[in-house]
Parts: structure tokens; C-alpha cells; sequence
């Protein structure tokens, strides 16, 4: 007990700080110097269900535009940040990524509080911030166009979900959800799709976390719903299902993508998320970028977030190789990436060894992957996102179409 | 590197008050507050709706401060029976409780969105030089609070609220008023923790529910154990070796070869862990141990002997 004293531990400290101020250096003596993009995702936390196959498809994005000569002659190195799926932790993760690494994009950001948290810092060092969030008033930020987001925002997604859920035949809706920015936006969307339509629909937002959801449950079937939308994640929506089931609910059940998904179906007995719908934005259904990618994964399907983290890293790479500029910015990407994803007279592209090669050419390109079509609008919200309505089906996530 | 290490060294500072506001609670008056994060939201909620009203920066700082003093001599007024663990755990639901209402009333906080484009002082004046303005306007706060505090726990008032630690019934016995001290030192405690919160809000520009989660309460925790919980200077330190962890765990993964990104993440979590179960077996005292105070010490004798009127008993 005694070995251990006072000034052990200051030297061990100053040492410990010290390191970390010359490590980054001695990283950047290393050969080529390789064009940097961060990845701010959560690795651990309440959201991070997906962080695996993120940092996953961000590697396989790497190779995949190493192994085509990188851009210009120069490799792409990601670095991945762990959001600790906390605002303040992404801070910090994003800070270290734009004024140590210099990092020329951020990609990955998921959930809304994450992304709204370190959108200033991107756009006020003018690095390029792709994200998959969907909170609506992400891109209501002065961004000065350096936000580009790959997911649909909550508007569409409630649309969507309504929608379908009038098709299957619902009149009386139920939405139950934790509180994030988007429940109430999506109570007050898919009750008017429903009254539009002669039906009714209400909602009710729930505490996060919580190990029993009986009481919400109860008061939601009180109302007699013939459908209940799911608004939550993987972890509350195992939950709500459970206590769905133990209720003898026998109506329909739709969830989003980020609730309802393999994670989900893997993680609860079969006849608790039978039947259970989702709506998963995607590319197209032969969508070749999209069976690639899964592939390359070795896995039989994927979640969009992933796709997405994949496109946010492939966009930033053929940005800057059309851009062509010699010094690699977020300034250049903001301004090519339009350039590479929508260019309507530009060849259907969804590999990125090609697109890199045509580009070399210089020859225009319109760049499929993955997660979608990648168009944005001027605000930095995608469009033309098709959706995957998929439902579980013994344990696993079926393919019903793609609209 | 080096508007990165500003930035971190401005949370530093941050992490430094409420460090500071943990000794005068915890360490001087023995009244564990696992509730910190609330404060510290109360005290960035505060200052940035009050910006946002068009009320200066500085005044939105006091605000924060005296609203999170107010909210924590009430506090402290509700829970007077409770005592050790029994009232960690309330302070624990409190500062959850803070987080609810700021996540639920969404007319005034906004809900889960969280407040952006919260106002940063002379920012657009100052331009480059502006992290380095707020690094020393933060460490100049730290110093100042550091050096207030310091005086005002050698003075009598410090010594009573260190018989109260040590052994409430005494100091009643003695002549001292137990709640009123106790009192004032969560109240000084939860207004340092609000200033803290204030000046967290205007330095990142947002705030959501999100940021006032337990996780920061556990890392003030282990900063002032790692310090030494008593010890004014064990906050400071305390708080640059938990940054340094932090923040030197995200570089020294890199050197890690073999692992995913997940194990990576884990691993850097686990560091904190491990870090407090060695500080607590190798040096539970912290680096800065207890001081030991001696009755017939020239302070003691200078101080006069406070007011000898009892405490009711209960």
C-alpha cells in the first residue's frame, strides 16, 4: 500500500498526458499521409445497438476505396470515436477528431441529441457532417450547407408509417413511445393521417429505460386500438412487445427501423414479435450496392444505419475526388458531393471502385449505395428514399415490397 | 492540438468546479450528492433560457448559480431526517428527477431536442483568440472559487461543518446549529455545480436531457475520491487525472492492435472502473489524504469560539 505514494502517481499522470500529446504526432511521421474521416458512433450506451456493424461498414468502405488506389493516389483512414450515446462525450470525441486529426468529414452521428450536439463544431470548423438522424430541426441549423443527412427525416418516416398502417386495413391508432424529439412529431402526423381518413389516433410518450411497461400498455389498450406504432428503441420496444403480449393484445403492430429490426427479433421470443411490421429506408430492392455490401459483411440482411455509415464515408472519398483540389477540406467536399450523388446526366454508379475510376476520367457520376439514392435537397435532407416494409416472421425480418 | 487541448482543458475546469462543490458537500460536510448532474443541468437551463431572453451572460451565470443554491438549501430542508446512504439515494432520484422535468416540459426546455445556439461570450469579437479567452475565464473561475472556498473552510464555519462530518450528535452537543450547516454547505455545493452548468451551456452552445446523465456524476465522483475527498486541491487534481484518462485512453487505443472498435470502447470504460477500484485499494485516501487539525493550532486559537445558544434536540 505504502510502494504506491504521491509522486508515483504525478509522474505516472504526467507521463499518461504527455504520451497523448506527441502520439498523434508520431502517427502522421508515418509514410503517405492518408486523407482522414471520423466517425462519431455509439459504441456503448443506450443506442448503440447497431455500433458494431457501423464501425464494421466503415472499415469495409476503407478497403473498398483503398484496394481502388484511394482518392487521388492518397488512402482514406477512418477513425472511429465512440459517442458513449452522450451528447457530451460526442463533444469531445468530435473536437479531438477536427483539431487533432483534422478530419476532412464526420460521419455516422445517430442519435439526434448526438448529431444537434456537434453539428456547431462541424460547421463552424467547416468540416462536412454526414449523419443518420432524423430530427427534423437538424438542418434547420445555419449550416451554411455542411450537414448531409442520409436518413429520411421524422416528417417522411411518420408519413410512411401511417400510411402503411391505413393500408393494412387500422382505423383506431395507438402510438407509444419513449420522449425523444421526434414522438411527439410523430403522434401528431400519423393521428392526422388517421383522422384524414375517418379514423382516430392517439398517443402516449413513455420514460426510457424502464424494466416493466405495463401501465402505458394498459392505458393504450383502454382505447381499444386496432393497431399500436411502436416509436421506440430495440430496448423499451422488447419491452412494450412483451407486455403487448402478455396483455393478449391480438391487433396489428408496426415499428420503425431503429426499434423494430433483427437485433430486435433475434432478441425476443418468436410469438412476442410475430407478425410485428417495419419500415427500414433503403436503396431499391435489386439494389447491387446494398446485396455487396452484405456480403462483404457476411451477413443475410442489414440495418440502414450501417448502409448509411458506409455512403457517409464512400461520399466524402468521391467528393474529394471530383473536387480534385490539392489539399483535402470539408469546404471541397460540401461543395463536389451534389456533384458525384445527383448528377442526372451522370452514370448510374453503385460500386465505388468504378466511381472512383470514372472519375479519374472525368467523366460525371451518380452515385447509388447502399442506404438509398443519395439525393439531397438544399437544405442537406435527403430524397427519394425508398422504404423496405419488412415484418417479423419467426425470428426473422421478412421482405414484404419496397416503395 | 492546440484549440483541442483548449477545449479540453476548458471541461477541465468545468469538471474542476464541480469537483470543488463535491469537497465543500461531501468532503467538508460529509452529505453525499449523487444528484450533481442535476444542479449542473439547473444551472445550464437556467443561464440559457435567461440568454435567450436577452439577459446577459454574467447575470445568467448568477442566476444559475443562486437558482441551484435555492433549489439545494430546499433540498436540503426536505431530506434534514435523512443521513449516509439513504440520502445518496434521494439526491440520486433528484438529479433523475431534475433530467424528467427538463425532458418533459417541452414548452420551456424544449424537450429532448435541447436548447441550441445557446449565445457565447465576445465570441464574435474575439474570434481566434476565443478559446483561449474562455480556458482562462474558466481556470480564473476555478482559481477564484479554490481560493474563496479555501478561506472559508479554515475559517470557523469550515471547522463546524467538519465537526458536523465527523459526527453530527457532537456538534449539535457542542452548541452548533447542524442544519443550518448543512444547509449552507449543499447550498454552496449546488451553486457551484449550477455556475459549472452555466458556464458548460455557453461554452458548447447546446443542451439537451442528454448531457445530464449520471455518467458525469460517477466521473466527478472518482475525481474527487482519486484527489482526495476533502481536499480543495485533490478536486483540482483529482479532475485533471480523470480528463487525462478520458482523453489519453482515446489516442492510447489506436496503439491497440486486433481489436474492434466496440472492444476499443468497452475497454475505455473498463479503464475508469479499473482506475477507481485501484485508487481505492492502493490509496483510499486519494493522493491529498484528510488533513488532520489540531485544537491547539494557531488558527484555532485566533478563530473566537462561535455562538454556544444548543440545538434543539429532536
Amino acid at each position: 500500500m505504502s510502494k504506491f505514494d504521491r509522486r508515483d502517481f504525478l509522474v505516472g499522470a504526467a507521463g499518461v498526458g504527455s504520451l497523448a500529446t506527441f502520439w498523434p504526432r508520431a502517427l502522421l511521421a508515418q509514410g503517405a499521409q492518408p486523407i482522414k474521416i471520423g466517425i462519431v458512433i455509439p459504441l456503448t450506451g443506450a443506442t448503440s445497438q447497431f455500433g458494431a456493424t457501423m464501425s464494421a461498414a466503415a472499415k469495409i468502405a476503407v478497403s473498398d476505396i483503398n484496394a481502388a488506389g484511394g482518392v487521388a493516389g492518397r488512402p482514406i483512414e477512418v477513425l472511429i470515436e465512440d459517442d458513449q450515446s452522450n451528447p457530451e462525450a460526442a463533444v469531445r470525441a468530435a473536437r479531438k477528431l477536427i483539431d487533432v486529426d483534422k478530419v476532412v468529414s464526420i460521419g455516422g452521428s445517430y442519435a439526434s441529441a448526438v448529431t444537434s450536439a456537434i453539428a456547431p463544431l462541424c460547421y463552424e470548423s467547416k468540416t462536412a457532417l454526414f449523419t443518420s438522424s432524423g430530427a427534423d430541426s437538424i438542418t434547420k441549423t445555419p449550416h451554411n450547407g455542411y450537414i448531409f443527412r442520409t436518413s429520411p427525416t421524422v416528417t417522411l418516416q411518420g408519413t410512411r408509417v401511417g400510411q402503411y398502417a391505413l393500408e393494412l386495413g387500422a382505423r383506431k391508432m395507438f402510438f407509444l413511445g419513449p420522449q425523444t424529439p421526434f414522438a411527439q412529431s410523430y403522434i401528431d402526423i400519423i393521428s392526422k393521417l388517421f383522422k384524414d381518413a375517418g379514423g382516430a389516433g392517439q398517443g402516449l410518450i413513455y420514460e426510457d429505460k424502464r424494466a416493466s411497461y405495463r401501465t402505458e400498455v394498459d392505458q393504450a389498450l383502454r382505447t381499444n386500438p386496432d393497431i399500436i406504432v411502436l416509436g421506440g428503441y430495440v430496448p423499451d420496444t422488447s419491452v412494450v412487445l412483451k407486455d403487448l403480449y402478455r396483455a393478449g393484445f391480438g391487433g396489428k403492430k408496426i415499428g420503425f427501423s431503429f426499434g423494430v429490426n433483427q437485433v430486435l427479433a433475434e432478441g425476443v421470443p418468436h410469438e412476442v414479435s410475430d407478425g410485428t411490421a417495419s419500415l427500414v429506408p433503403s436503396a431499391s430492392e435489386d439494389s447491387t450496392a446494398y446485396k455487396t455490401l452484405i456480403g462483404k459483411m457476411g451477413r443475410p440482411a442489414l440495418d440502414s444505419y450501417s448502409c448509411q455509415v458506409y455512403d457517409h464515408v464512400v461520399l466524402t472519398a468521391l467528393a474529394l475526388a471530383q473536387a480534385a483540389v490539392a489539399s483535402p477540406s470539408g469546404t471541397a467536399v460540401r461543395d463536389a458531393v451534389r456533384a458525384i450523388s445527383q448528377d442526372p446526366k451522370g452514370e448510374k454508379v453503385s460500386d465505388v471502385a468504378r466511381g472512383l475510376k470514372l472519375i479519374a476520367d472525368k467523366k460525371p457520376i451518380n452515385y447509388d449505395g447502399p442506404s438509398g439514392p443519395l439525393e439531397f435537397a438544399a437544405n442537406g435532407d435527403v430524397e427519394g428514399v425508398f422504404f423496405r416494409y419488412e415484418q417479423v416472421q419467426k425470428g426473422k425480418m421478412a421482405l414484404l415490397k419496397v416503395a | 492540438m492546440t484549440s483541442y487541448l483548449l477545449f479540453i482543458g476548458t471541461i477541465t475546469a468545468i469538471y474542476a468546479l464541480l469537483s470543488l462543490g463535491l469537497v465543500v458537500s461531501w468532503g467538508q460536510a460529509g452529505m453525499v450528492n449523487l444528484g450533481l448532474v442535476g444542479f449542473f443541468g439547473l444551472g445550464a437551463y437556467c443561464s440559457a433560457l435567461l440568454t435567450k431572453l436577452g439577459a446577459p451572460i454574467g447575470l445568467g451565470w448568477v442566476a444559475g448559480a443562486a437558482l441551484s443554491a435555492v433549489i439545494g438549501v430546499g433540498f436540503c430542508l426536505l431530506t434534514r431526517t435523512l443521513r449516509g446512504d439513504y440520502l445518496a439515494i434521494v439526491t440520486l432520484g433528484f438529479g433523475e428527477g431534475l433530467r424528467l422535468v427538463e425532458l418533459n416540459e417541452r414548452w420551456l426546455t424544449g424537450g429532448s431536442d435541447g436548447i441550441s445556439g445557446i449565445r457565447a461570450p465576445f465570441k464574435d469579437a474575439l474570434g481566434e483568440l476565443y478559446p483561449w479567452f474562455y480556458f482562462a475565464l474558466a481556470w480564473t473561475l476555478v482559481a477564484l472559487v479554490a481560493w474563496m472556498l479555501a478561506r472559508v473552510l479554515g475559517s470557523p464555519f469550515g471547522r463546524a461543518l467538519r465537526a458536523v462530518r465527523d459526527d453530527e450528535k457532537v456538534a449539535a452537543v457542542a452548541g452548533k446549529n447542524v442544519l443550518r450547516l448543512k444547509c449552507q454547505a449543499f447550498g454552496i455545493g449546488a451553486a457551484l455545480f449550477g455556475l459549472a452548468g452555466g458556464l458548460y451551456a455557453h461554452f458548447t452552445s447546446y443542451i439537451s436531457p442528454d448531457n445530464f446523465v449520471v455518467q458525469l456524476t460517477i466521473y466527478i465522483f472518482l475525481a474527487v475520491t482519486a484527489g482526495g475527498y476533502s481536499r480543495l486541491i485533490g478536486a483540482v487534481f483529482g479532475s485533471l487525472a480523470v480528463m487525462t484518462i478520458l482523453e489519453s485512453s482515446r489516442f492510447a487505443a489506436e496503439f491497440i492492435p486486433g481489436l474492434s472498435a466496440v472492444q476499443i470502447a468497452s475497454l475505455r470504460e473498463f479503464a475508469i472502473a479499473v482506475a477507481l477500484i485501484v485508487i481505492m485499494q492502493l490509496r483510499p485516501q486519494g493522493v491529498f489524504g484528510l488533513r488532520n487539525e489540531r485544537a491547539g493550532s494557531a488558527r484555532a486559537d485566533a478563530a473566537a469560539p462561535a455562538a454556544a445558544i444548543p440545538a434543539p434536540s429532536k
